[in-house]
């Protein structure tokens, strides 16, 4: 009994951490391979998250759907739809740098939330959209997780490979050198403006993808899910903890983070009963420590960007 | 760093398998409430009422045979991603029967959908209030003790047209409670005939609702239905509205019923405010919860702490007449409050064990109502319109 739930606990969390780790690679694709500051996750997120809902889901009353498409349509058109999304927002505000960019997406990212709050007719408003498909739904409880968990797993392997290799494919090394000189990468004959929206179309595609495959796990999807806490910043917390610029990095920041994030409650739940709601409290300081002492002491994150090609060498032989 | 990382990860792994260990004889059940997150400064009055009711098991013998009844508070943190995350923990970790909580709705639909449903652990939610959770397919396994949001906008919209106001305007907030509320009122207004001129959701927080509240009586409505918190954006609303005259009457839900609304702006310019509310229907049971409430150093007048009481009385109950069997304890909660056998108030626990141990029926007569659950687990409510006396708000009607 008690392997049992933590076996079903263990399920849970991989399962939020693959999803978590999708959102942490398509922010890897933005910040860790084209520098682009995107502090507005949650709207792609809650895109893609209410395109499968509303590809998927039956029909309702008072607002558009009934489609009841495959949840692998769902999926796909969560990512058309974020990377759609994103198209003229990055037409737009990729032509700032670093921290205007955050406020300007960060504003995308509200903007997105409202529309969803108050489209009573596209996403049902407040009230959020129910009763979605999940896949393998119908088994007993370990079971319909255990195979959504592989459902996860294989759609992060999947998107981690194709990632991989576009980051050491000669387009990887592109963005990379218009991440850190894009004046040299200009002269160089570059397309900067045209390389940057591909790289944030690339990355919200990824998120929308995470959205969706929140909302069928939950089988539902409000618009209580895309609040920044938990949508953007712990994302950006799990990049930068785990190593931006590296994909591994990404995933094990998404593991790391939402351990400590869920497990912490648990051991706060050990002090005495008049302390469980106040240690409740503990786990935001915890993150927002977590960050600043990494920040502080190894700003790279754990795993930190590979040094590929000739440059390896060079930089091995300067270190000596 | 990645191996502090680890041995952090690791410690906190111990930590909670050595919680896990200890403590075999006792029922547990989940407390799950929206501790951070934006209802932070509701939940812990919400959470303390639940714990009041457990007390209160434990100080008359206990559940079961001698048990101690255990809460087992969670965060849900009023989202889905807290949501589950809580239920998770709850259910496989903590072991709990039964679960009271989450608080907000999104967490509500999240977590039965992914956690608690599967699992098949009852589910009793204190506050949340949207009528989506009516039509979940949930196979019966969740409750809750606070009336869904339709009941209370129809409620209202009635008995506005009993008492002959035509043609109103309707501002609400935009979230969850106050999209509920006003659909459903919009609707049975004007199914009953009425007028609705002026229909508009307001974001909470901003300074000046001079615009919204022109748009809304430009289109001459002469009442403002309010539904929003008189705490917050509807006290600024009211105050607005007052100051520049855009109306002549005011009529709020549930959440305008707050004393925010009479120390701010005082009695004698309320005359020609209204609020909707739920009231305990056996009213001896709301006294006797917020005698025992005020005792422990509790505010009785807290939203939602007679429903988090109730659930968690509930539960107790229920759990207690399943025998402690998870699987009946959805079915013992439709039995201990269905309308017959002897009626059981706040804190009489020892009554009512005594009564299930030998078999007979109870009713369960709560602080927020009597609860007789309907097909899809929710209550109806008994709502009342106040108004505001010298005593703060007194009764005009009950509202059908």
């Amino acid at each position: 009994m008690e392997l049992y739930g933590l076996l079903n606990y263990a399920l849970f969390m991989g399962v939020f951490i693959g999803i978590y780790a999708l959102l942490a690679l398509g922010l890897n694709i933005q910040w860790g391979f084209a520098g682009l500051f995107n502090a507005g996750i949650a709207g792609f997120f809650a895109v893609g998250a209410y395109t499968s809902a509303i590809l998927t889901s039956a029909a309702a009353e008072g607002r558009i759907g009934g489609f009841e498409l495959p949840v692998i349509v769902g999926w796909f058109g969560a990512m058309g739809a974020a990377a759609l999304i994103a198209w003229p927002i990055g037409k737009i505000c990729l032509r700032f740098r670093s921290d205007y960019l955050a406020i300007a997406t960060i504003g995308i990212a509200e903007i997105i939330r409202l529309v969803i709050k108050s489209e009573a007719e596209l996403t049902n408003s407040a009230r959020g959209i129910t009763g979605l498909p999940r896949p393998f739904g119908d088994l007993d409880y370990m079971a319909s997780q255990a195979a959504y968990l592989g459902i996860v797993l294989v759609v992060l392997a999947i998107a981690y490979v194709l990632v991989e290799r576009q980051f050491n494919a000669p387009w990887g090394r592109m963005m990379r050198a218009i991440r850190d000189n894009e004046d040299a990468a200009r002269a160089m004959g570059k397309n900067i403006e045209y390389r940057r929206l591909e790289a944030f179309i690339f990355g919200a595609a990824l998120m929308g993808l995470g959205g969706a495959l929140f909302a069928h796990f939950n089988r539902s999807i409000t618009p209580e899910a895309i609040d920044p806490m938990v949508a953007t910043f712990l994302v950006w917390i799990m990049l930068i903890l785990g190593g931006s610029g590296n994909n591994r990095g990404a995933i094990l920041g998404a593991a790391v983070v939402w351990i400590i994030w869920s497990v912490s409650e648990i051991a706060t739940d050990q002090l005495p009963h008049e302390y469980a709601v106040k240690a409740k409290y503990i786990r935001l300081f915890l993150i927002g420590l977590l960050l600043q002492l990494v920040l502080r002491f190894r700003p790279e994150g754990i795993l930190p960007e590979p040094l590929r090609g000739d440059l390896r060498h060079t930089k091995e032989g300067n270190r000596s | 760093m990645k191996l502090k990382m680890l041995a952090i990860a690791g410690g906190l792994l111990a930590a909670t398998a050595l919680s896990t260990a200890g403590a075999k004889a006792d029922v547990k059940i989940g407390l799950l409430g929206g501790v951070s997150g934006p209802i932070a400064a509701m939940a812990p009055a919400m959470i303390d009422a639940a714990q009041l009711a457990i007390s209160q098991v434990n100080d008359q013998g206990g559940i079961l045979d001698g048990e101690t009844l255990v809460g087992v508070v969670g965060d849900s943190a009023c989202n889905p991603q807290g949501g589950t995350d809580a239920a998770t923990k709850a259910v496989n970790i903590e072991g709990v029967t039964a679960i009271v909580g989450p608080h907000c709705s999104g967490a509500v639909l999240a977590a039965a959908g992914s956690v608690t449903v599967p699992a098949g652990v009852t589910m009793v939610t204190p506050s949340g209030t949207s009528p989506e959770i009516t039509g979940l397919d949930d196979n019966g396994m969740v409750f809750r003790t606070v009336p869904s949001d339709d009941y209370q906008g129809r409620a209202l919209a009635r008995t506005l047209r009993e008492q002959g106001y035509e043609k109103v305007a309707v501002a609400y907030i935009n979230n969850d409670y106050g999209t509920g509320l006003a659909n459903a009122f919009k609707g049975e207004f004007e199914a009953q005939g009425g007028q609705i001129a002026g229909f508009a959701a307001h974001e909470d927080g901003k300074a000046s609702y001079r615009s919204n509240l022109a748009d809304l009586s430009s289109g001459g409505a002469d009442t403002l239905v309010i539904f929003d918190y008189g705490d917050g954006t509807g006290l600024t609303i009211l105050r607005q509205a007052l100051e520049n005259g855009f109306f002549e009457r005011f009529v709020g839900g549930d959440g305008m019923k707050s004393d925010a609304v009479i120390n701010e702006l005082g009695t004698e310019n309320l005359a020609d405010y209204f609020a909707s509310s739920p009231v305990g229907e056996a009213s001896n049971a709301l006294d006797t919860f917020n005698a025992a409430f005020t005792a422990v150093g509790g505010d009785p007048d807290a939203i939602f702490v007679t429903t988090s009481y109730d659930a968690a009385f509930m539960l107790a109950l229920a759990i207690e007449k399943a025998g402690g069997d998870k699987a009946k304890v959805a079915e013992s909660l439709r039995e201990i409050s269905n309308g017959e056998g002897e009626a059981i108030l706040p804190g009489e626990w020892a009554k009512a064990k005594k009564l299930i141990d030998e078999g007979k029926a109870i009713d369960y007569k709560g602080a927020a109502g009597d609860h007789n659950f309907d097909v899809n687990g929710d209550v109806p409510g008994t709502f009342a319109l106040f108004e505001v006396g010298a005593e703060g708000y007194e009764v005009v009607t009950n509202m059908k």
